[in-house]
């Protein structure tokens, strides 16, 4: 036989164990919430395959050109890339951008090829969750209205980003490419008002209410009704709107999440002289992201820590805000920080304008079914139902604010379970895809490269035109030097033991500990190896092994192994139709 | 001109490179024009775990030993580097890899160790190498990149050796060798940009001779051997003499010669007598071990007067011992070991040069003398490496020493002819009527065998006889003194003399009356200059590195008083200072 | 016996007083101090007196190396702490080295804070905290007549008097947010302005830099809304941040510094912070309040020692500093010493 010839293997596994391996060893995919292929894309992009690691991207969070922009970046946080001592993580959401920013036109795939799902769905929103899921009703067959309240569809990515980070054009783009799947927009109809949940009911098969969180929340203290204070959402909104509201010199912005970060460089564009961000804890409990931080405060806005708003002052104006010091405490299960004012410490600082973006919840919509105690419906994490038969909901609406890629994410799989139980048949499912490969061209030295930032235009550039994009994209070069820095993670690397001849070359040459000498292995309830217990001693020795949670992917141990024992494979979450539609 | 006298260490585990970063230490700085004395030492295992340490003493005066203390220490592995910690200097230097694969604790870790004093240079040596080349394994050139940076030390002095080194193996990987060097110079440049030293750079190399090569003390006896026109080589592969072997297989044969690996050191002492009885020159080198099996057939060559030159590098015993140790402790085994009363030429080099006249001496004085002659070196001085202007032997040194009949003496031929000296004219296999029988059994002035009284008696005065008229041949003992009385007489031999020098010349400098003996020949030794030299000592002290002072057994009986011993078997040299301080307390005891 | 481990982390005022606290306090403890420069402990508010040529180097260290030797301090020089991990109780250095402690206390002092909107022009500037900045500044100064400085902290106004001293043009552009801890506000930069122009500086009004070019080795550009200055070189000053980036995944809570309580205790047992990169609520002010400067370190790094011991001191964290303070917005400055 001759043994030159290169078989290729490709199996789907649906074992806890593999699935666990794939949340362990390839984290960027596991913490995106749609599982977006990263090492896929990014390799894609590499090879110069624009066009594919764009694909790649939208088959599964359907709007990459507008995530590569404002996604919230769950995966960079769990880059490998990033541990202490490897550098800095991939800039996998810049990486996404270049993707759209050199790809060839986009034309989405047209009716013909799609499912046999007949029904008719009636979708309430046209935000992300509501797009996603018409989206992939869409591609079952399903012939799916969307309802928007308001004039543009997009949501919050419409109303609730401002234009410089995210153009109207990329987001109409990709939102035309969703509705061109046959999908049809009636906006300005506000459900509840002007159509009822009941009559949706009986005119379709299904509903599906994805209507966002609308209703800004204020702190609840005097003087939230002072003229001169506006709630952050209802702030960014008119903006959007194009009636900007007028804003003072001093502006005070109260909130720490990305709208509040939006409501204080908009009142900077808006002709602010001075604009602080006053935020309860510090800045490094801030959940927007190092590069949003860093270009706020270039603007010149300051972000003032520890600050508790107790009033806002004023005659009828508001003339400024008195705050209590704070002492930062633990960090509580929901991830934020337990903040305990500091009596004695009041003091008055002075703004005639402050903003109140402390975040939004759903506006409820009258229908029937269970309800919560704001009288927003009820629905099932899992199931997206309601406890009415054929009521759905799905998004913000349910869950409360979240971020854009998880509302796809909801949206998307909401869509699946709709359509599992109106045809009572699985129309597809995750799955570990495992093939055999090679290593690649990347070589070690690649690792060093530092990470390439976003380009931004210079500050002094930023406010006029007002809605000009801060942030350039990553030009072809750097965008291929930056897609360089993935260690691919989805290679997954094994040594033969039965062909190893112990020489430890391969440790010799590794990068880091990532190559151990094993005595025995500590398998998880999945059947995972969770871990290596290491020996010193060679006659305890019984195995060489590759740890994967260490593994850099650099592939020298592949190179230097003089008996060619360590095998490749491409390990990978992938989505795939079951049964046939 | 500012004087530097500096000592370099690399310090790193088997397969770290730690030996070749040592040794481009020792070329790029003799190529820079200093003296430069390196020694390495590296696990006994052929691939092991084991810990590789290079030394190199660096200086603008010439150099003759290495010192206790490290100045500079160069870890490649910082587990194995601790170890080396309590040798540092005060404001020595440490270069480390900052980027080790695995976290340490705070025990195994060098940065723990050090004491503040010490200026800690870290650099990612692996990250370094692979951004710069694409693979980690020029780690250790990083190492020397950031060296040159730090010292002040003219890249190109290393760019040279390395391509020297890297060349036969291709561009690529002399590329990488370059590249990982260069990455370390500029990194080391950028990052330690306020704490750079200028030590040689203030320094005007130029001064110093750059004729001179870096030479090991078994390349010395390599090239020796095939400038005495050796014809074959017959061996069997030990620690610390392999590499004379493996030396002679490349070169031996491109001069018309050949090297036999014989299938022990029994075949390869027969194979030595052998070929020199048919006349050509021949040698084999091993150690303890090895020149043990060749006692018995050593004592034939004594007893049939055949030449062979037999090197013995002396590594730590008995038995297989301290493979890759330094010791002096085969002096008796080369001088007295064997049966019978068989005297026989040991005589032992003091360093690098030496190794390469003693070893072209060696032919003659086996040819002129008919006997075996014993080379003992030694570990630290096999592999020891000086830089020195390449010796040349002249003809008169290579020329044959065989004393050959009178053509009058054709037919009544007596191979063992009781002569005057002892030497009894040589005739080779073909001279037609000269032909005889060697024997190993006693035997007359013809050849014949004979166990009488009488004969046995003539025979075994005669070859004493011949042994003790080498000493004319053989070189007198040297003297390091000052004139008149001494406080303190160093007598010393092989590999340790250097540092007996040093400490020697260091004592005069503080105005202490102390001087040196250096004797080559042990065997036979000059008993008149040793008792003359002695007599005018008030002490004498023997520092060798063997446990009872095999040396001090040898001679301390011309000295009318007892002779001190200063024994060590740490497996590695004697520094000067430990032979100071013995100086000094002998003074001190000598007051009180 | 007492085998804890007490590990400080800094090297100066603040890590020295508290090493030798805790050795006078607790004789068997095992106590290391980690500092991330390579010299040993020197009064950084000497340098610019250093610069001017006063004092000689060996008149800036504080204590000989044999003192950690006779008190059984283990000193690290010129290593670098990347991560704490209060649960482990174990401290990281960048060489990969994990340190078990018992004890710590965070004394890392500061490192001087370049606004976001200055960071373009980070390379262009020459900085002032450590002694190899010094002797930078040293050479630099040897081959130019004139310097710029941006900002307006403590350290500026005591550099722009060596420069004045020798003879060096000083053009002094006053920068909100450089007198961190103190608020920066008319009457100051009136009170800065007045003073510095009678000692002959060349006092520029905030204005924003647009550009700033180097023409040459000793010779910048820089570019504001009005003006054009050529400058042979150029620093910001404004005030230290506290060096803490290595705390980011330590849980403990950080603005402007380590917030500890009035007991310099961090929310983690046995865990303190002491000197510049402590920050406090004091009381009196109202407000949290970082103390700078060489006297408020050693008595911070006092406090912590003694209370990591089991004391129950409080930090006299402020007092001197806003006194100062208050001396300068109604005399001239806390500069007074200018």
């Amino acid at each position: 036989m001759d043994t030159n010839i290169h078989q290729t293997e490709m199996l789907y596994s649906n074992s806890p164990a593999d699935f666990d391996y794939v949340r362990v060893n390839v984290p960027c995919q596991s913490a995106c919430p749609a599982y977006t292929n990263i090492p896929a894309y990014i390799r894609s992009l590499y090879e110069g395959k624009y066009d594919n690691s764009y694909e790649l991207n939208r088959i599964v969070n359907l709007m990459p050109g507008v995530l590569g922009r404002i996604c919230s970046r769950p995966c960079e946080e769990k880059c490998r890339h990033g541990e202490p001592e490897l550098g800095k993580p991939v800039n996998i959401c810049h990486i996404k951008r270049a993707a759209d920013d050199h790809k060839n036109a986009f034309e989405p795939p047209r009716g013909g090829l799609f499912g046999s799902l007949d029904e008719r769905i009636c979708i309430v929103g046209a935000g992300p969750a509501g797009l996603a899921a018409a989206h992939d009703l869409a591609t079952l067959g399903a012939k799916v209205t969307i309802l928007e309240a308001l004039a543009e569809p997009g949501g919050m990515l419409m109303y609730g980003i401002p234009e410089f980070r995210l153009p109207r054009q990329v987001l109409g783009e990709e939102i035309g490419n969703i509705l061109k799947l046959g999908v049809e927009l009636k906006t300005g109809v506000r459900v509840g008002k002007d159509v009822a949940v009941e009559d949706l009911m009986s005119g379709y098969d299904a509903v599906l209410l994805a209507a966002g969180c609308y209703t800004a929340r204020m702190l609840e203290i005097p003087g939230e009704n002072l003229v001169g204070v506006y709630p952050g959402l209802d702030f960014v909104m008119q903006v959007a709107d194009g009636n900007p509201p007028r804003v003072g010199d001093s502006v005070v912005v109260l909130g720490a999440g990305f709208t509040a970060f939006d409501c204080a460089r908009i009142a900077l564009r808006l002709g602010a002289k001075e604009v602080s961000i006053c935020i309860r804890g510090t800045e490094q409990d801030l959940r927007v992201t190092h590069e949003e931080i860093f270009e706020t405060k270039r603007e010149g806005i300051s972000i003032q820590g520890l600050l508790l708003s107790q009033r806002l002052v004023g005659s009828d104006k508001v003339e400024g805000v008195e705050f209590v010091r704070t002492q930062p405490g633990e960090l509580l299960p929901n991830g934020r920080r337990r903040i305990e004012p500091i009596a004695g410490s009041e003091f008055i600082q002075a703004a005639d304008t402050v903003i109140v973006a402390i975040g939004q919840g759903a506006d409820p919509i009258p229908s029937p079914g269970e309800k919560d105690k704001r009288g927003v419906v009820k629905g099932d994490p899992e199931t997206f139902r309601t406890s009415l038969p054929g009521l759905y909901v799905a998004g913000d609406f349910m869950t409360g604010p979240s971020t854009v890629i998880e509302s796809i994410a909801a949206g998307r799989k909401a869509a699946e379970k709709i359509a599992e139980s109106l045809s009572g048949k699985k129309f597809r499912e995750w799955t570990v895809r495992i093939q055999d490969a090679r290593i690649t061209d990347r070589q070690r030295s690649w690792d060093m490269i530092p990470r390439q930032e976003m380009p931004t235009i210079d500050p002094s550039h930023r406010l006029h035109p007002f809605n000009i994009e801060v942030e350039l994209g990553l030009p072809k070069e750097l965008a291929h030097e930056e897609a360089k820095r993935c260690y691919l993670c989805y290679l997954h690397y094994e040594i033969d033991i039965s062909r190893c001849i112990y020489c430890r070359l391969c440790i010799d040459s590794a990068p880091r500990d990532c190559i151990k000498l094993a005595e025995d292995v500590v398998l998880s309830e999945s059947g995972a190896i969770s871990k290596i217990v290491e020996t010193g001693s060679w006659q305890n020795v019984s195995a060489i092994m590759i740890d994967n949670e260490r593994c850099i992917r650099c592939g020298e141990c592949v190179r230097v192994c003089p008996v060619d024992c360590i095998s490749v494979s491409k390990v990978e979450l992938t989505e795939r139709a079951v049964g046939g539609i | 001109m500012p004087k530097v006298d500096i000592t370099v260490e690399v310090c790193g585990m088997a397969g770290d490179g730690t030996i070749a970063a040592g040794g481009l230490i020792n070329e790029a700085m003799s190529l820079g024009g200093f003296s430069v004395l390196g020694f390495d030492s590296y696990p006994a295992e052929i691939r092991g775990f084991g810990r590789c340490v290079t030394r190199s003493r660096i200086g603008t005066n010439s150099i003759v030993a290495l010192t206790d203390k490290t100045h500079v220490l160069i870890s490649l592995d910082d587990k194995q580097s601790i170890s080396r910690v309590p040798f540092l200097a005060e404001e020595s230097v440490v270069l480390f890899d900052n980027q080790p694969p695995s976290y340490v604790s705070e025990k195994e870790s060098l940065a723990a160790e050090i004491e503040p004093g010490t200026a800690l240079y870290g650099l990612p040596m692996a990250d370094l190498a692979t951004s710069a080349a694409g693979t980690s394994r020029g780690r250790n050139l990083t190492a020397l990149g950031a060296f040159a940076a730090i010292f002040g030390v003219r890249p190109d002095w290393f760019r040279e050796v390395i391509t020297g080194k890297f060349r036969s193996k291709g561009e690529r990987i002399l590329d990488a060798n370059l590249k990982s060097f260069d990455a370390g110079y500029v990194y080391a440049q950028k990052t330690f940009g306020d704490r750079l030293r200028t030590v040689f750079s203030i320094v005007d190399a130029a001064a110093t001779d750059k004729n001179k090569v870096m030479l090991s003390g078994n390349q010395a006896i390599g090239t020796a051997a095939l400038d005495a026109g050796l014809r074959f080589y017959f061996g069997y592969p030990i620690t610390p003499a392999t590499p004379i072997m493996e030396f002679l297989a490349k070169h031996l044969p491109e001069h018309g010669g050949r090297v036999v690996q014989m299938e022990d050191e029994i075949a390869s002492i027969g194979a030595v007598l052998g070929a020199f009885y048919s006349g050509a020159r021949a040698m084999t080198a091993t150690s303890g071990p090895g020149f043990a099996l060749m006692t018995e057939l050593t004592t034939h060559g004594i007893m049939a007067e055949i030449p062979a030159v037999i090197l013995d590098a002396q590594r730590g015993g008995p038995s297989t011992g301290l493979p890759t140790k330094t010791e002096q402790s085969d002096l008796h085994a080369a001088v007295f070991g064997g049966p019978g009363d068989s005297p026989r030429i040991v005589i032992a080099p003091t360093n690098v040069a030496e190794c390469y006249h003693l070893t072209v001496k060696s032919f003659q004085l086996a040819e002129k003398y008919q006997t075996p002659v014993i080379v003992l070196t030694d570990f630290y001085l096999d592999n020891r490496v000086e830089n020195l202007v390449m010796p040349v032997a002249t003809e008169l040194e290579k020329a044959d020493g065989s004393v050959y009949p009178e053509l009058s003496a054709q037919n009544g031929y007596a191979r063992y002819l009781d002569t005057e000296s002892g030497i009894s004219p040589r005739s080779l296999p073909g001279m037609e009527g000269f032909e005889y029988v060697a024997t190993g059994l006693e035997h007359t002035e013809r050849g014949q065998p004979d166990y009488s009284p009488e004969i046995h008696m003539k025979m075994t005065e005669k070859r004493f006889r011949k042994i003790y008229s080498a000493l004319a041949d053989l070189p007198v003992p040297e003297e390091l003194s000052l004139d008149g009385e001494l406080d303190v007489g160093v007598i010393g031999w092989g590999s340790t003399f250097g540092s007996i020098e040093e400490a020697v010349y260091t004592a005069q400098e503080k105005g202490l009356r102390v001087g040196g003996l250096k004797i080559i020949s042990l065997y036979p030794f000059h008993e008149r200059e040793i008792r003359a030299f002695m007599s005018k000592c008030r002490h004498v002290l023997i520092p060798e590195l063997n446990f009872a002072g095999q040396l001090a057994n040898l001679i301390g009986k011309l000295h009318k008083g007892d002779v001190v011993r200063l024994n060590l078997v740490t497996g590695t040299p004697m520094s000067p200072a430990f032979i100071l301080a013995r100086i000094e307390a002998l003074l001190q005891a000598g007051v009180a | 016996m007492d085998t804890r481990h007490f590990v400080i982390i800094g090297n100066g005022p603040a890590g020295n007083e508290a090493a030798a606290t805790l050795r006078e306090h607790a004789p068997y403890v095992r106590i290391t101090v980690i500092g991330q420069e390579h010299v040993i402990y020197y009064r950084p508010n000497l340098l610019p007196d250093f610069i001017a040529g006063k004092l000689s180097e060996d008149d800036l260290y504080v204590k000989p190396l044999e003192f950690y030797k006779e008190k059984d301090i283990k000193l690290r020089l010129g290593q670098k702490v990347v991560d704490v991990n209060i649960a482990d109780r174990e401290i990281v250095l960048e060489h990969k080295e994990v340190i078990r402690f018992d004890g710590l206390i965070l004394a890392t002092g500061g490192k001087p804070r370049i606004p976001e909107h200055l960071q373009v022009f980070e390379h262009l500037m020459l900085p002032l905290k450590t002694l190899p900045d010094a002797k930078a500044w040293i050479q630099k100064l040897r081959q130019i007549d004139s310097v710029l400085i941006v900002g307006g902290d403590l350290t500026s106004l005591c550099f722009t008097k060596a420069l004045l001293t020798m003879g060096k043009k000083v053009f002094f552009m006053i920068q909100g947010g450089a007198f961190w801890p103190v608020r920066f506000d008319a009457d100051i930069h009136d009170s800065v302005s007045r003073t510095l122009t009678e000692k002959g500086v060349e006092v520029i009004d905030s204005e924003n830099i647009k550009g700033i070019t180097k023409i040459s080795e000793n010779e910048i550009v820089v570019n504001t809304e009005t003006r054009k200055l050529n400058v042979g070189a150029f620093g910001a000053f404004f005030g230290l941040m506290p060096d803490v980036k290595f705390l980011a995944r330590s849980g403990l809570t950080i603005e402007r510094g380590i917030i500890v309580d009035e007991r310099l205790r961090t929310r983690f047992e046995g865990v303190y912070a002491a000197g510049d990169c402590a920050q406090v609520y004091h009381p009196g002010i109202r407000d949290y309040w970082v103390s700078i400067g060489y006297r408020n370190a050693r008595n911070l790094g006092k406090a912590a020692a003694l209370n990591l011991l089991g004391e129950q001191v409080t930090a006299d964290v402020a007092a001197p500093g806003i006194f100062q303070f208050d001396e300068i917005t109604v005399n001239t400055s806390w500069w007074t010493e200018f």
